[in-house]
């Protein structure tokens, strides 16, 4: 299938096919100094959060850490140029294999994690196959549908989740040590998870395979022309962001002790899709910086702010403002050029 | 036996009216997709946004029902000419898609404050209210009558795509844009008419299939999912009859599954969504390659 | 003897109805020099396309080394050692230049100075860390050849590697392309003929997909079929090399009838408006496409009732030049184009084909899911102000193109390549234009289509109505033309109202013909 669009791409290019489409490539905004003693501080915060704020804040956080790792997860796919809005399919995948193991007897946090991990890769296997036909707009559209698809499973398959009541587990233990049950506790398993997570994506983002991806999303033809396979390429980022949004559905599981459809509803899934997308629209290419930026200012704005029932409308307004600040910048500065040449 | 079959006919037509409920939201989906090339997440949203005018304007007459639905053409109109304007400046497909996001989360936020976060229930106009007895069961009127708008709308859009001039040149435009261009067809006027058209699909079928599915929290996501597997299983192409097919599909087997084996219902959609998929060998590329 | 590198057995292509390549055999040794040269639409795209395994030939076999290829796909022949590059260079504009290199290098050892080592081997060692995106044209198609170069491939086809370039670009790629390994077998495919002798060691002439020639390239130059193709493709009595297959499928059914009007057009070209000279006037003309500069200070006027041909090599610009007179391509700023005196906005098509621009693009361009009738129907369909000025019924266009009256029911795939350009001729015309643009109108038309399609143009021109026709084929619109004008190296190189005149030719033959001079000896 892949050919085609290779062979209709050269075949366009025939004679001079002028439909007007100049691509010029998008600036990479690195910010190099103070990047580490920023990253630092960051890290300190974080980890001192408990000793700063309320349990409501920390919980809060701790809730703000699935939402970026389904955000990471939307990222990886998005630096293989696939924009998914089904991520919380596989979180899904994940919260309820934690969910049967902890029913099982087994709560252990990081077999659950692990659990979680490999069932998610295994749906990913499973389905890449059929989502990765697509591209741009048709595979947004299949991965809206499986989003849906996945909240509706997770609703009516109640023998496993209990349908819209949800299931309650047991707390998570560590090792042979106590559950875990203190907020500021969950919190910091948590973020030690969600470190752990990042760095393991800042390692493979700065591997061949993620360049092989940015291949992918910037000239198909390109690459299958050197011989490299789309649909493996593809199928291992894909499986890489299941693994994330699997290990988010095990800590959902470890953070509330509980898990039900709306942790995968429609809401989440448009939470992390508009955070990837707000910190691609900022920094003008996908950047997990980016989106980490754009899950805190999204729960900031909706669930801190907007906790008295205008988090949706502040959500909305993040939505409809953010995309157009770099086109009006970059609308601003030929308008400024023009008028200083004249 | 007598018994059962009559309820097998009255699920039936249930399923019959949900799928042709979807039929007329999918057409305003495909209609976007196709002209726009953008996943309007807002869709379902706007399917919302109907149930709530048809909740609004409901005094139980039916002229509550037509100022619900000339509200709601209103509301579309300005709506789709809104986003066609949000969306020009905006080149990528993401960013496009967090835009329509945003209008999901105003519509929400609309809703919950008017609605307090619950179900509504829109009453039957008087008229299409009550059964009609057939073979010693009742079925419902309104059910009745709404298959009957919604085939209308069927056959009416089936008619405008073949054979009038507006058909002939959507067609041309969804095709080859920039050569429907040369022959004087304004690609903004045709995009802006694609959306506001497909809106007022979605509002419209909001309007008059609110006392069947009505407004309540998180069935803007349950339309829009839905309306999705259609236009996927519809396939590629300005194909309303493939489209019509894949609506009651999807109709009959959520709705009657629901009925028969509740907790296989949503199974089912997704079995049938794999079957598809599976045998149609080209898949997916052809089905969304519009 | 061992076995040739490639072994290509009688492929054949075609798009549609209309056939784009005739059976074709190559044999290719490893670590040769081949070229393929022809006049545009002669297949030289396609075979090459069909070799990559873009596209699946319906006939014939191809086998690399001893191993059959045909079944396989793009990217399974790409990991057997053949690599490629594209008429607009295929580079990831995201990534910066070694970036672009590092993905063509497959093992992981010495990869970092095998990158720099291919960088500095184009001339882009500064480059390594600029974005691919940002690179000049000339850059990225430099680039291009070293990402390709890089994977070390056993069979390399280069499709137009001077498309775009100016001559000092394209000696240094001839440079570059001379540097390969003998290791490697090339297949080269250009219109820069000075470039092609220079590279070559053998050359294979196609002309209106037909296989005309193979030999050496002193053998090719001193060849007089090969001289005549080139003066004058698609013609009969010149492709004697190969005179097999040569119908079109459904063109024979409107050949050999003249097309006959059954009534007078309703207009003649004494109604138009004389008080307007020049109904289209374009002045500094300044386009780009992908960066590179194809027209640069264009300045043409077309009158009624005239016809004016732009002739070219491939990649001079002559879709370029048309599609931005009908708005489909933006220009530079300071680019005037008036039509009937009044200015047009640029990259307005809408506006353009309301002041009375048609365009018949190359490739034809029907819509695909709608009926002929349909096409004539939206095309006829007029506002106010234009149904006071119509000039064109359905029935007038049906009397002039009278092949398309009992296919009104049909989809553009069903019928034939010239029926197909009859319907876009006809869905122009229905707009009512003032000036007509035809783009490469006889691409994949047999020789009969051709010389039926010359007169419906001069019938055309007949009711008044201004042509601009951008052709490859020379023989053609010498037949039609009122004035030719001839697109080098982005302008005008020449323009005559002398058509026929022996010094013309002779002009034409310089700028277009298998013009030796300037190669290599």
């Amino acid at each position: 299938m892949t050919t085609t669009t290779a062979a209709t791409a050269s075949d366009a290019a025939r004679e001079d096919h002028a439909t007007g489409s100049t691509s010029s490539g998008r600036r990479r905004v690195v910010w190099r100094v103070g990047r580490w003693p920023a990253a630092t501080g960051v890290v300190l915060g974080a980890a001192a959060l408990p000793a700063l704020a309320g349990p409501y804040v920390v919980g809060l956080a701790s809730s703000a850490v699935v939402l970026a790792l389904l955000a990471m997860s939307t990222q990886m796919l998005a630096v293989a140029g696939l924009p998914s809005f089904g991520q919380t399919a596989f979180l899904g995948v994940g919260a309820y294999t934690a969910v049967v193991l902890a029913a099982s007897g087994i709560t252990d946090g990081p077999v659950q994690l692990a659990a979680a991990a490999a069932t998610s890769a295994v749906a990913a296997v499973v389905t890449a196959p059929f989502v990765l036909r697509t591209r741009a707009v048709s595979f947004l559209m299949v991965t809206v549908m499986i989003q849906g698809l996945g909240y509706a499973i997770a609703v009516h398959w109640t023998g496993v989740t209990g349908g819209s009541d949800g299931r309650h587990t047991p707390p998570v233990t560590l090792g042979h040590g106590h559950p875990l049950t203190s907020t500021p506790g969950v919190y910091w398993y948590a973020i030690t998870v969600l470190a752990v997570a990042a760095a393991g994506t800042a390692v493979l983002l700065r591997s061949r395979l993620a360049l092989i991806w940015r291949g992918h999303a910037g000239h198909e033809p390109r690459m299958i022309a050197l011989g490299y396979r789309p649909t493996v390429n593809l199928g291992a980022a894909y499986v890489a962001a299941a693994v994330l949004a699997g290990i988010g559905g095990a800590l959902t599981v470890a953070i509330n002790t509980f898990v039900s459809p709306a942790d995968l509803s429609f809401d989440v899934a448009a939470a992390a899709f508009a955070a990837a997308a707000l910190g691609a629209a900022l920094s003008g290419t996908p950047t997990m910086i980016g989106a980490l930026a754009a899950t805190v200012a999204i729960v900031v704005v909706r669930d801190y702010f907007g906790s008295n029932g205008t988090g949706p409308l502040y959500f909305a307004l993040l939505c409809l403002t953010v995309p157009y600040l770099r086109p009006a910048a970059t609308g601003l500065r030929t308008w400024y050029t023009r008028r200083r040449r004249a | 036996m007598g018994s059962t079959s009559a309820t097998i006919a009255v699920t039936g037509l249930g399923g019959l009216a949900y799928g042709l409920l979807l039929f007329v939201v999918a057409a305003g989906l495909k209609l976007i997709l196709g002209v726009m090339k953008v996943m309007n997440l807002a869709h379902g949203a706007s399917y919302l946004a109907g149930t709530w005018l048809a909740y609004l304007f409901a005094d139980g007459t039916l002229t509550g029902l037509a100022l619900a639905l000339a509200a709601g053409l209103a509301a579309a109109t300005v709506g789709g000419a809104g986003l066609a304007a949000l969306l020009r400046p905006l080149a990528g497909h993401t960013e496009q898609a967090v835009v329509t996001l945003g209008l999901v989360g105003i519509v929400v936020w609309l809703f919950s404050r008017i609605s307090g976060g619950s179900s509504l229930t829109v009453p039957r106009p008087g008229l299409l209210d009550g059964h009609l007895s057939f073979a010693g069961h009742g079925y419902p009127i309104y059910h009745l009558v709404f298959i009957a708008v919604a085939a209308l709308i069927a056959v009416v859009m089936h008619q405008v795509l073949h054979r009038s001039m507006a058909g002939i040149a959507l067609r041309a435009a969804i095709d080859d844009p920039p050569i429907a261009a040369t022959l004087g067809l304004s690609a903004t006027r045709i995009r802006i008419a694609a959306i506001t058209v497909g809106t007022a699909l979605a509002v419209g079928a909001g309007v008059l299939g609110a006392p069947v599915l009505g407004p309540a929290p998180g069935v803007d996501a349950t339309v829009l999912t839905l309306s999705l597997i259609v236009v996927i299983l519809g396939g590629a192409g300005t194909n309303i009859r493939a489209l019509l097919i894949a609506a009651l599909v999807v109709g009959m087997v959520d709705y009657v599954g629901a009925v028969v084996a509740p907790g296989l219902a949503s199974f089912s959609l997704f079995l049938v969504v794999i079957a598809v998929l599976v045998v149609r060998r080209q898949g997916l590329r052809t089905a969304v390659a519009a | 003897m061992n076995a040739p590198l490639l072994h290509v057995g009688g492929v054949s292509y075609g798009y549609g109805a209309a056939i784009v390549l005739h059976p074709v055999s190559l044999h290719i040794a490893a670590g040769s020099r081949h070229a393929v040269i022809g006049p545009n639409g002669a297949g030289k795209s396609t075979l090459l396309n069909v070799i990559a395994g873009n596209l699946v030939p319906p006939a014939g076999d191809i086998r690399l080394g001893q191993r059959p290829v045909t079944r396989l796909r793009e990217g399974a022949r790409a990991r057997l050692g053949i690599g490629r590059t594209f008429q607009h260079p295929a580079v990831v504009e995201q990534l910066t230049a070694a970036e672009n290199i590092a993905l063509a290098i497959r093992h992981r050892r010495m990869r970092r100075p095998k990158v720099q080592a291919a960088l500095e081997q184009v001339g882009l060692g500064r480059h390594a860390g600029t974005p691919a995106g940002q690179l000049p044209y000339g850059q990225r198609r430099l680039l291009e050849l070293a990402v390709v170069f890089a994977a070390q491939p056993q069979l390399l086809l280069l499709d137009e590697p001077s498309a775009g370039l100016d001559p000092s670009e394209i000696t240094h790629v001839g440079t570059i392309i001379r540097q390969l390994p003998d290791t490697a077998a090339v297949i080269v495919v250009d219109h820069h003929l000075p470039l092609v002798f220079d590279l070559a060691t053998t050359i294979t002439v196609l002309a209106a997909g037909q296989h005309v020639f193979s030999g050496t390239a002193d053998e090719v130059r001193e060849h007089p079929v090969v001289q005549a193709v080139y003066l004058s493709p698609a013609t009969p009595d010149t492709i004697t090399a190969n005179p097999a297959d040569q119908e079109e499928p459904g063109g024979a059914a409107t050949a050999g009838k003249p097309p006959r009007l059954r009534r007078t057009l309703t207009v003649t070209a004494d109604t138009v408006a004389v008080q307007e000279p020049a109904v289209l006037q374009v002045d500094s003309l300044h386009a780009a496409y992908h960066g590179a500069t194809v027209l640069d200070d264009i300045t043409l006027s077309v009158d009624a009732g005239s016809v004016q041909a732009v002739l070219g090599r491939n990649g001079t610009g002559k879709s370029t030049l048309l599609n931005t007179i009908a708005g489909l391509h933006r220009p530079h700023r300071h680019t005037r184009i008036r039509v009937a005196g009044v200015e047009l906005r640029p990259a307005q098509p809408a506006d353009a084909g309301r002041h009375g621009i048609a365009l018949v693009p190359q490739g034809r361009r029907l819509f695909a899911s709608l009926t002929i009738r349909e096409h004539l129907a939206l095309a006829a369909r007029r506002t106010r102000r234009q149904r006071q000025e119509a000039r064109w019924t359905i029935d007038d266009v049906l009397d002039l193109l009278p092949a398309l009256r009992d296919k009104l029911r049909r989809y553009p795939a069903q019928m034939s390549g010239g029926e197909q350009q009859m319907a876009a001729i006809a869905r122009a015309l229905l707009t009512g234009p003032r000036l007509l643009l035809l783009d490469e109108p006889t691409e994949g038309l047999a020789p009969q289509v051709v010389d039926q399609l010359t007169g419906t143009i001069t019938r055309i021109a007949g009711t008044g109505v201004a042509v601009l026709l951008a052709e490859q084929n020379q023989r053609a619109a010498l037949a039609v033309a009122d004035r030719i004008s001839v697109l080098d190296a982005a302008r005008i190189a020449f323009s005559t109202t002398d058509i026929n005149g022996p010094a013309t030719h002779a002009r034409l033959a310089g700028y277009l013909g298998v013009s030796t001079a300037g190669a290599a000896a």
